[in-house]
């Protein structure tokens, strides 16, 4: 895995805990505890939705094979963000191309035939028991790279050099579309505008980019790239009522996730009571539909509680971004802020019928290895550029 | 300030993420707090699923609590047509072959041919299984059972099915249940669709009392609220109402008089076939008779045979196609219908004492006036073929009173009254007098018995000769005229007069209890299914009086007593050797002539004279005098009826002993 060899570069220093009381610069002495603890807060919440909705459809089964994976998952993705944290995010700068082209490699690997194919997408590794994602470890990796790039060019975005970096993000994105995971590939694009923007992008730039951007969506619908499936995943939640795609699964989907949210009405019918979930009507309930699961049994004011707790993290990562030291942090920022909150409005949009389908997991909350990780990370570099603004 | 400010750019930044947090905000405050309700039923609605659990039927009992009709598990094989319609037609036929080779295993012969010609019968609803074949063995259902999954379409179920122990015996009256129709989904009363909903797979009443009490036989049907995953697997049971058995009908019937009458009525048919008819313009066919038994004191109905019978049995899983046609088909004269009430005839000489009780009423005789009866009746001021009625092979009676009138069935005395009826309608009260006094027995009306299908005969008269003959349209002026030849022939029971089987033992009813008309009734009372306590008496219903002084009432049964007992009386030879001083029988015969066939022939009576507690009619179509043949089928009962032989319990389930040896022969009896 990309991500592991950052770790072994650079052991813990003896010695460096005891400069923390001394030395006021001391990354150690400003560690983002609010964001650690809303992470853990939303981790800890996501496990017990994940088991609530795995557990079994009798209400007295009681199946922890999930949620002790997904314990798993989180154990090794808060070992990684830790692990993230401790080396200057300055350092990564040098092993950015590296990393770049590591994914690069999984990703051809992965549509080349290696992959595992799920649900007509060929995105996984199949390790042992467990999957590898590349496309999620892509987006950090295209995170450092871009604001590795974005930092060298000074903020000033030529054509040339938007071009570059255009191309920085291009690549990966083009190689996940190959799959397709489109909903990945939208991160991708959030990540890219995000950053263009903060990175000094002209505005005109940022106006054609989208005008080029939205005139490829359309082209993409209208064409026949997509499955008739996926298309219908895609337009299903702008007309759910008349459109013939509304038979399909795609609009049963919504319709149950709705269904789920909105029964569970301003209390929720608490935990482990909500029948939806329960009895399995809503497909894919522990990975991209988890939000369901807190919507039905935890009602307005867990969900509510959810999305605030979600909210204070993007907030701690764009104050991040704003406190950073250098233009360097920022952009990490700016990127991990893109790809959180895109991700966050697509997955609960999704749920609740105001976005399309796409399979995109809610971070900390859908259960799965390779996003875990990814969000424990991404927040890792948060965590690492908000320690180090004074050093 | 600089747009290009990265702080600037930040907070546009920040902005757009704190919009999207709003829009997730408000979206979710709708579809929780807002539209909750509308989402709170839809989830129900994923999560049970309702099913009925049927209930037993109530039972039917006779009026000693014997058990005519109850419930019994039977192994029925179905099929199920829309699994069926997607095989292959190979893959069908092989399916098809498979289970009739199995049942032929388990002893009941069947080809593909037989299995597609019931799959492919109308009669079954298309959305449930149709029964191919009923009462199986055990060994076919564990057969289909293990073989599941090479028959595909085909399932063996226990069902509760109706039971007869008595075999066939009563079909009309209980009558049959089957799979309930779209129509009569439909048709049934909004408040049984409340308390006890039908579901397509459910039981009704299709006739008889099964029919006419279905809402208190009816279960009420068991809900059972389940709850589903996303597959429609059931999870568990969320709650349950248990079904409740319906309620028992206790008849009035006694299953062992029943036994008695269809016997009797089945040997009297099968006599009539032997017999040769003298004097009658065709053949005797015995093929369709009736025999009805009432309690003159309330109108109880205690027995009512109608042949040809049915077995209700024969429909309990579902008939087949053949079975069903034999049993609607003319040329078996209809054997579901219950002639005693559906069939309608000229009552013949069984109707005179009605027409003398008019006449008495009308003031037209007394008791004792004497009519000379010469043995041809010409009406008066009328020359012609047309105008001259004669008796029975002209034989004349002399000096005949009202008593002599009905002993010895003179034709003339009530010739002369129908004619008179006519000719003085302005001192009788007009020219529908004669019919609206006939009307009081009865006759042209519903009896208002609790059996469904029941016709109301008809009492001609000049006024519904007219709504007839605008009805059919093609009456010329001469049809449309009443003549006094129509008085003359009504007078007889004869011309456009019908009657049927129990408006004849209805009317003989009240005869014999001094002239109140009863309501003839099958139902006793209804029983609680469960704790067997009476929840509803039906009581005896008063439909109407007679008018019967004394000395009419003394005259006339005085002349229908001597119809059984008297020298010269019809039916002195079918009651020869019967204890008629202990138990004085009052009858009166009936031939009722009919184009180009050979006569309908009536008996009706009641006894004993003193206190009547058996009204009788029999009738027997195509099959001669009513003296010859019909008075020894009601001879047969009254020997049982009047102690004078015992009366044998009826037999359960074995096939019923037809009485061919009716006790005696009374000879070549006329009329």
């Amino acid at each position: 895995m990309a991500t592991t060899t950052f770790s072994t570069r650079r052991p813990i220093a003896p010695g460096a805990l005891g400069r923390l009381s001394r030395n006021p610069a001391s990354p150690w002495r400003h560690v983002d505890v609010v964001l650690i603890g809303c992470v853990v807060a939303v981790a800890a919440l996501g496990c017990l939705m994940i088991f609530s909705s795995t557990r079994g459809r009798n209400p007295a089964d009681f199946d922890t094979s999930y949620l002790a994976r997904q314990l798993l998952f989180i154990g090794i993705g808060a070992g990684a963000m830790a692990l993230t944290a401790l080396v200057d995010y300055r350092r990564y700068r040098e092993l950015a191309p590296l990393a770049y082209l590591a994914v690069l490699l999984l990703l051809v690997l992965v549509v080349s035939g290696l992959g595992s194919e799920k649900k007509g997408t060929q995105a996984w590794f199949q390790l042992g028991p467990f999957q590898l994602q590349p496309s999620e470890l892509a987006k950090i990796v295209v995170v450092v790279t871009l604001a590795s790039v974005i930092a060298h060019f000074e903020s000033e975005l030529d054509i040339a050099r938007l071009g570059a970096v255009l191309a920085v993000v291009g690549v990966p994105m083009a190689l996940i579309l190959l799959q397709p995971d489109l909903g990945t590939t939208l991160v991708f694009v959030a990540v890219g505008m995000g950053m263009l923007l903060i990175g000094g992008a002209r505005v005109r730039h940022i106006v054609a980019l989208t005008a080029v951007g939205v005139s490829m969506v359309a082209l993409v619908l209208n064409s026949g790239m997509l499955e008739s499936y996926q298309r219908c995943r895609l337009t299903v939640f702008v007309d759910q009522e008349s459109s013939d795609c509304a038979a399909r699964d795609a609009g049963y989907n919504v319709d149950q996730a709705q269904v789920a949210t909105g029964a569970g009405g301003p209390f929720g019918k608490g935990l482990f009571n909500g029948t939806q979930t329960r009895l399995d009507n809503v497909p894919e309930q522990h990975t991209d539909f988890i939000f369901t699961a807190v919507g039905e049994e935890l009602g307005f004011i867990g969900s509510g509680s959810l999305l605030a707790l979600l909210g204070l993290i993007a907030w701690r990562i764009w104050r991040t971004a704003q406190m950073a030291r250098d233009p360097l942090g920022t952009l990490i920022c700016v990127g991990v802020l893109s790809m959180f909150v895109f991700q966050v409005f697509e997955n609960i949009g999704m749920t609740m019928g105001i976005m399309p389908v796409t399979g995109i997991p809610l971070p900390f909350m859908s259960y799965g290895g390779s996003s875990t990780l990814t969000a424990f990370i991404a927040m890792g570099l948060v965590l690492n550029v908000h320690m180090r603004r004074f050093s | 300030m600089n747009p290009d400010s990265p702080r600037l750019r930040l907070s546009v930044l920040g902005v757009v993420t704190f919009s999207l947090f709003a829009a997730l905000f408000a979206r979710l405050w709708y579809l929780q707090v807002m539209a909750n309700d509308e989402f709170q039923v839809a989830a129900e609605a994923n999560r049970i699923r309702v099913v009925a659990v049927e209930a037993p039927r109530g039972r039917i009992l006779d009026r000693d609590g014997q058990v005519i009709v109850d419930n019994r598990v039977s192994v029925q094989v179905t099929v199920d047509r829309s699994v069926l319609g997607e095989l292959e037609p190979e893959e069908r036929h092989a399916v098809l072959s498979q289970v009739a080779d199995g049942m032929a295993r388990s002893g009941i012969p069947s080809t593909v041919e037989v299995l597609e010609e019931r799959i492919a019968d109308d009669r079954f609803s298309p959305y449930v299984p149709v029964p191919v074949a009923g009462d199986v063995p055990e060994d076919l259902k564990i057969w289909i059972d293990e073989h599941a999954d090479e028959l595909p379409s085909v399932a063996a179920n226990r069902v509760a099915v109706r039971h007869y122990p008595y075999g066939q015996l009563a079909g009309h009256v209980v009558g049959y249940t089957g799979k309930i129709s779209k129509e009569e989904v439909d048709s049934v009363t909004r408040e049984l669709a409340e308390t006890k909903p039908y579901t397509l797979n459910d039981e009704i009443g299709k006739s008889g009392i099964e029919r006419l009490y279905e809402s208190e036989l009816r279960g009420t049907p068991g809900v059972r609220r389940i709850e589903v995953d996303v597959d429609g697997d059931p999870v568990r049971i969320i709650d349950e109402d248990p079904p409740a058995p319906g309620d028992d009908i206790v008849l009035n019937l006694d299953i062992d008089v029943q036994a008695v009458a269809e016997q009797a009525l089945q040997g009297g048919l099968e006599r009539a076939r032997q017999r040769s008819c003298n004097n009658c313009e065709a053949p005797s066919v015995g093929a369709v008779g009736s025999t009805v038994v009432l309690d003159p004191h309330d109108g109880d109905v205690l027995a009512m045979a109608s042949f040809p019978t049915f077995s209700p049995a024969d429909l309990v899983d579902g008939i087949s196609g053949t079975e069903w046609s034999f049993l609607n088909d003319r040329a078996n004269r209809y054997p579901l219908n219950n002639w005693a009430l559906q069939g309608q005839y000229a009552p013949g000489s069984t109707f005179k004492p009605f027409t003398a009780q008019a006449a008495l009423k009308a003031g037209l005789i007394q008791p004792n006036t004497v009519i000379y009866d010469d043995g041809v009746y010409e009406v008066p001021g009328c020359r012609g073929d047309s105008c001259r009625f004669s008796n029975d092979n002209s034989k004349a009676f002399g000096n005949v009173d009202l008593r002599k009138s009905l002993t010895v069935s003179s034709d003339f005395y009530y010739y002369d009254l129908g004619a008179r009826f006519w000719i003085d309608q302005d001192n009788v009260g007009g020219p529908e007098a004669m019919a609206d006094r006939l009307k009081e027995w009865g006759f042209h009306a519903d009896t208002g018995i609790d059996l469904p299908s029941e016709q109301s005969g008809r009492i001609p008269s000049p006024e519904w000769l007219r709504t007839y003959c605008d009805d059919v349209g093609t009456c010329s002026e001469d049809d449309r005229a009443w003549r006094t030849g129509k008085s003359v022939n009504m007078a007889i029971g004869q011309g456009e007069v019908l009657v049927t089987p129990l408006q004849l033992a209805s009317a003989y009813a009240t005869l014999a209890n001094g002239g109140t008309r009863w309501v003839p009734q099958v139902v006793r009372e209804v029983r609680d299914g469960v704790t067997r306590e009476v929840k509803r008496t039906i009581e005896p219903k008063k439909a109407g009086t007679v008018e019967m002084a004394p000395d009419w009432r003394q005259a006339m049964i005085d002349g229908l007593v001597g119809v059984t007992t008297e020298e010269g009386g019809t039916a002195l030879g079918a009651f020869r050797g019967f204890p008629s001083d202990a138990f004085p029988v009052a009858a009166k015969t009936g031939t009722a002539q009919v184009n180009n066939k050979a006569p309908t022939a009536l008996f009706a009576a009641f006894g004993p004279r003193a206190d009547p507690s058996f009204a009788v009619s029999v009738l027997l179509e195509e099959s001669g005098y009513g003296g010859a043949t019909a008075a020894p089928v009601a001879r047969r009962l009254f020997d049982v009826l009047s102690g004078t032989e015992p009366l044998p319990p009826a037999s359960p389930g074995g096939a019923l002993p037809v009485d061919t040896q009716l006790s005696p022969d009374p000879g070549d009896v006329r009329d």
